[in-house]
């Protein structure tokens, strides 16, 4: 029984150790960005950017030849609040970022001339809060 | 300020750790319910190897929207063709959970179609045989079927009935992916992808010379594959083993199409606020009519199976 109790608050101790109060409400972000497709951009997805405990968030989506994509970023703050938005294509090499030249942007546009698989990664510039959403939109 | 929060992996070590001393401190003369117990536990784990969710969910997403589809063929100039949309009459055949998912994903595409084309009068009619099937499936709550019959009663909101239907079905997926019943989200997306392809072929069928059609049609090659890599997860399932089946011949099909893919570095600058890229890298789709013509009578033979 000494053992049970032993394990238990062991467990206890690394389970509910204190932690700082991260909570990260990427849905609203997420929905927020929704909206902010103009442009004559439809909607196609939104995505969740909770980066509070991982260094980069990726998502995959099949862009087509001859469709104009565009991503955009919504999180606290400032603008993208340091979160860069890339893509890669299948075979990894980056084809468009939310940085150019040390400077953010809120949205890129892609218009897609190869079809394929696409990776859309959200990383995190210091100061960041890891936290935001972004929506997915197209136009031919 | 700092609370106390409870992080879903150590809440994991805590649940296995607790486990292990509860079988520490009993291990002096095994009962048949420490049996049990273990037997549990190595059934969870059994069962989280064989299909991860995580991998379904991800491929899940990567499968384009068939409205993409739908904008391309009104754009393509080809004639709005509401006879080559399913019946909403042929809604009471669908009995079992595999034909609605399947359905509710076919009727989504047909929605989109007319949507596109401004034909909300004949939105309406997928608009109730998409409510009934989700009801059916439980997922009901997740269709606003009040507030897109109201956008649906006037041209002018497509903007609006496109997103709101997009949203719709965003959540559906979700929700069933939240739920463990990521086999009914595939067929919905399987549905809704056969149906697109179905839509597309017999349009490129009645316009041989139109090469972005084609080309539509083969780069769905792409597509295929993640939708056949799907179902690998789910061969157990007589239906999904059945229709695995049949996609597998239109693979043998699109074995024909050739996507070749070449990189070239994209440029960017930034235009009010936007990165505008420009691509540089380009595929190209080898694909005769026909191949279109096989292609097309695969899905027609596929998509025939699943309607009626």
């Amino acid at each position: 029984m000494k053992k049970l109790v032993f394990a238990i608050f062991c467990l206890s101790s690394l389970g509910m150790s204190p932690i700082p109060d991260q909570t990260c409400d990427s849905d609203s972000f997420a929905t927020a960005c929704i909206p902010k497709l103009s442009g004559g951009f439809n909607f196609l997805k939104s995505y969740k950017v909770d980066g509070v405990a991982k260094d980069k968030v990726e998502y995959s989506y099949v862009f087509t030849k001859g469709t104009q994509y565009l991503i955009n970023l919504c999180a606290n703050g400032s603008a993208t609040d340091g979160i860069v938005v890339s893509i890669f294509d299948k075979e990894r090499n980056k084809v468009a970022t939310s940085k150019i030249n040390g400077q953010f942007v809120s949205a890129i546009a892609y218009p897609c001339n190869a079809t394929g698989i696409y990776y859309i990664q959200y990383t995190f510039d210091d100061p960041s809060g890891h936290c935001g959403g972004s929506a997915l939109g197209f136009k031919r | 300020m700092l609370i106390f929060a409870v992080n879903p992996y150590h809440m994991k070590l805590l649940v296995i750790g607790v486990a292990a001393a509860l079988l520490v401190s009993c291990s002096s003369g095994k009962k048949p319910d420490d049996e049990a117990f273990l037997q549990s536990l190595e059934n969870q784990t059994t069962a989280g190897a064989g299909v991860d969710e995580e991998v379904i969910n991800s491929i899940l997403e990567q499968i384009p929207s068939p409205l993409e589809i739908s904008v391309l063929l009104k754009e393509s100039g080809s004639k709005y063709a509401p006879e080559i949309l399913n019946s909403s009459n042929n809604l009471p055949k669908y009995n079992s959970n595999y034909k609605k998912a399947l359905n509710l994903g076919v009727y989504g595409t047909d929605l989109g179609y007319t949507n596109i084309f401004g034909r909300n009068a004949d939105g309406i009619k997928f608009i109730t045989s998409i409510k009934s099937l989700a009801d059916e499936l439980n997922i009901g709550q997740f269709f606003d079927v009040e507030t897109i019959g109201r956008l649906a009663a006037n041209s002018k909101n497509l903007d609006s009935l496109l997103l709101i239907t997009t949203m719709n079905f965003n959540h559906i997926n979700h929700y069933l992916q939240a739920q463990s019943r990521d086999n009914l989200s595939v067929l919905l997306l399987t549905g809704g992808w056969v149906e697109a392809m179905q839509i597309t072929c017999q349009t490129a069928v009645k316009n041989p010379n139109n090469k972005d059609l084609r080309e539509k049609i083969g780069e769905q090659k792409i597509v295929l594959e993640q939708i056949l890599l799907l179902f690998s997860f789910y061969t157990e399932d007589p239906n999904m083993a059945s229709l695995l089946a049949d996609m597998e011949q239109l693979k043998s099909a699109y074995d024909k199409v050739e996507i070749s893919y070449t990189y070239k570095e994209s440029t960017m600058e930034i235009v009010d606020g936007v990165a505008v890229i420009k691509d540089n890298s380009s595929t190209t789709i080898n694909i005769t009519p026909e191949n279109v013509k096989e292609i097309s009578d695969i899905t027609n033979s596929i998509r025939e199976k699943i309607i009626s």
